[in-house]
Order: C-alpha cells, then structure tokens, then sequence
C-alpha cells in the first residue's frame, strides 16, 4: 500500500475514533498523546486502521506507533 | 426440561472509590468515569469469603423464591481464587453452611469472565445425564485478591461480587443454543504472575473486539435468530469503551444491550448474572450472554423464556 493511501486509512480512523479530532498533514508527526488521543482510543485506532489495511498488527508493534506518521510508515512498508 | 429459575447476588459491603484511586494513579477522573466507566469498586472485607459471599447470595435467592436445601442434588461453584487455595473445592464447603444433603453433588470450576455461560452448560448438562431436578450455579471470583495494588490497569477495572442461578426443572428460561472457544496461545494476556494479576489492556482488546462480535454472529446464525430477535444482549461488563465498541462492531441495538458497571466494575464470572438479576423483571424473551476473558475462553449462549 502506498504512503497516501495509508495516510488516508489513519487520518480517517482517528477522526471517526476520536470526539473532535480533525486530521490534516500537519499533525502527522505529533504524538497521539499531543492530540488528545487516549490510551483507549489509541488501541482502538491501530486495530482499526490495521484492519482498514488488511494487515496484522501485533502488541509489541503497536506499541512503538505513538504518532500518526509511525502507524502510516508500519502500514506503507507491509 | 432444566433451565434457569431464579437468580440472586450478593456485593460486599466494602468498596474502593475509584475517582480517588484515579488520582491515586495521576489518572485523569473524567476518563475513569467515562472511559473505563466506574465510579465504586465493590471489594471484600478482611472478614469476606468465597463461601461466605456465596451464602449471602443464597440468602438474597431464598427472599425471592422459596427453596428447600433437602431438594438441591447439585452444586457448581465458579471462581479462580477460591478460600484455601481450593482444597478443600469450595462447593464442599458451601454444602456444608447450606446444610445441603449428601446425595447432593459438588464440585468447582476454574474460569473467568466467561465462566457463567460455561457454567450454566456444565451445570444443566451434568443434572440432565443424572436425572437431577434442582441445582446452584455460584460465581465468586474475588480479584481483590490478586491485584497488584501498584498496577493501574487492574486496579481501577476490577470488583467482587457473587451470585447464584437456581436451575430447576421448572425453569423460566431454557438454553436454545451456544458456542465455546478457546485461544490458549493468548493466555498470557491475563495471567497470574506469582500471585499477582498481569494483564496485556491491548491485547484483551483486540481479542474482545475481534474474536468475540464473530462468535456472537455464529450463534445467532445457528439459531436461525437475527440480532432484531433477540430482546437483549448480556455482554461481560470489562470496560465502558470496550462494551460500547463492541456494541457498534457487533451490530447490536444499544438500547437491548445494558452497560451497568459504573457501581460493580468488572465482576468476572459475576458480572452476567449481576445483570441477569436486574434484567429478569422485565421478562425479557430471548436473551443474548457472551462471557470473554481469562484463556482466552469465550462463551456464548442464547436462552428464550419458557411461555
């Protein structure tokens, strides 16, 4: 999958996951914990972006994806 | 034909505020509240038991409904912390507080949050192959126990409670169908480390998120039943989030499935039957229960009122 499309998978989960998150380019990089994501959220997030991509994305993977960018690269390199 | 009769349950009288363990923990209240979505976490007294909160749930049973100990030829007890580390099975030792009769049959069974839908089966299965009429299904699995009172991820989670299920030969709600699983490769999402409770949060997550919205459409399918047939859905109370988003991937009406766990927390294999109490009043017809949990072990059962 290339970049954008994966960018557009985790933009659009965050914003449907989180109450009041609107995405753009320039928050790419921030951490999640910066944009307001919870703990919770933040789980629900990487399932649901890795299930939008087909993939598989293990606990100890998930753990190092705190920024939107960091989940966009894990999905763009499957 | 056996079935379910009557419910009671019993919550100790001691309890955890959970806004100020949120503090405790520099967790942020509002998320307690509404995230993880509870307030009061019901835990046991220094003078509390397995056996003793069964038998407070037995007496709450007799207040509504008139049972004669002499009748009861069964007894399961559920729970993976019992008093004297199970020896002797805690069922022996609540036959004795019940003064039960000795042709009454006894034993425990070790599983968690999915425990009470397994429980049900095992209990009305054993009582059919051996032509028995009346039985009690208790759950009593204290994680006050086992909490590592320095870990934030179990504390602010989990509560005790018990419960007992008359089941009868004259019930008010008989099994129609259920489906068990198990992905012993997961188990070490929720294991005890020494003596203490370890839980991998992700990893419950995604297996309750994942796994059990398949197995909840499996059963309806079996039963020829579409989720519109079921007048309501009894989901393991683990966590506000996690309920509510299984809700909405599962394609379950909210308004049929009830999130009650801001005063219990996650009661383990007590947190079905809590609801089940409640929700009996209402004489719902079909009702939907999914237990998911320590295993990873998740059950799910379809019971239709008895007209």
């Amino acid at each position: 999958m290339d970049r954008e499309e994966a960018a557009k998978i985790v933009m659009s989960m965050l914003e449907k996951n989180v109450e009041g998150l609107k995405m753009s380019e320039d928050k790419m990089g921030e951490t999640l914990e910066n944009l307001g994501v919870d703990s919770l959220d933040m789980m629900l997030v990487v399932m649901d972006a890795g299930e939008a991509a087909g993939i598989t994305i293990s606990d100890d993977e998930a753990e190092k994806l705190d920024t939107p960018d960091k989940i966009v690269e894990f999905i763009a390199k499957q | 034909m056996l079935g379910i009769q009557s419910i009671a349950s019993y919550l100790p009288k001691g309890s955890v505020d959970n806004l100020e363990q949120a503090d405790r923990f520099e967790t942020d209240r509002e998320f307690v509240e509404q995230k993880i979505g509870v307030t009061t976490l019901p835990k046991f007294e220094a003078q509390d038991s397995v056996v003793s909160a069964s038998i407070a749930a037995f007496k709450s049973l007799c207040e509504k409904q008139s049972i004669d100990p002499a009748e009861i030829e069964c007894v399961v007890l559920c729970t993976q912390n019992p008093d004297n580390g199970g020896l002797p099975h805690n069922s022996a030792l609540v036959h004795a507080e019940l003064g039960l009769p000795e042709d009454c049959a006894c034993f425990d069974i070790g599983l968690g949050c999915s425990g009470y839908v397994y429980g049900l089966s095992v209990i009305q299965s054993f009582m059919a192959a051996n032509g028995m009429k009346k039985g009690l299904l208790f759950t009593c699995d204290p994680y006050s126990r086992i909490l590592n009172p320095e870990d934030k991820n179990t504390c602010l989670l989990f509560g005790d409670a018990a419960s007992v299920t008359l089941i009868s030969d004259t019930p008010r709600y008989t099994l129609s169908s259920a489906k068990f699983s198990t992905k012993g490769a997961g188990s070490a999402a929720l294991h005890k480390n020494g003596s203490l409770l370890e839980m991998n949060g992700r990893a419950v997550f995604n297996f309750a998120l994942q796994d059990v919205p398949k197995q909840i459409k499996r059963v309806l399918e079996s039963a020829e039943l579409k989720m519109e047939n079921v007048d309501l859905f009894l989901l393991h109370q683990g966590s506000r989030f996690m309920l509510e988003n299984m809700i909405k991937r599962t394609g379950i009406p909210a308004d049929k499935a009830p999130i009650r766990l801001s005063e219990t927390g996650n009661t383990v294999s007590s947190s079905i039957p809590l609801l089940l109490e409640k929700e009996l009043d209402n004489s719902p017809g079909t009702i939907l229960m999914s237990g998911f949990g320590v295993g990873l072990s998740w059950a799910t059962a379809i019971y239709t009122q008895v007209k």
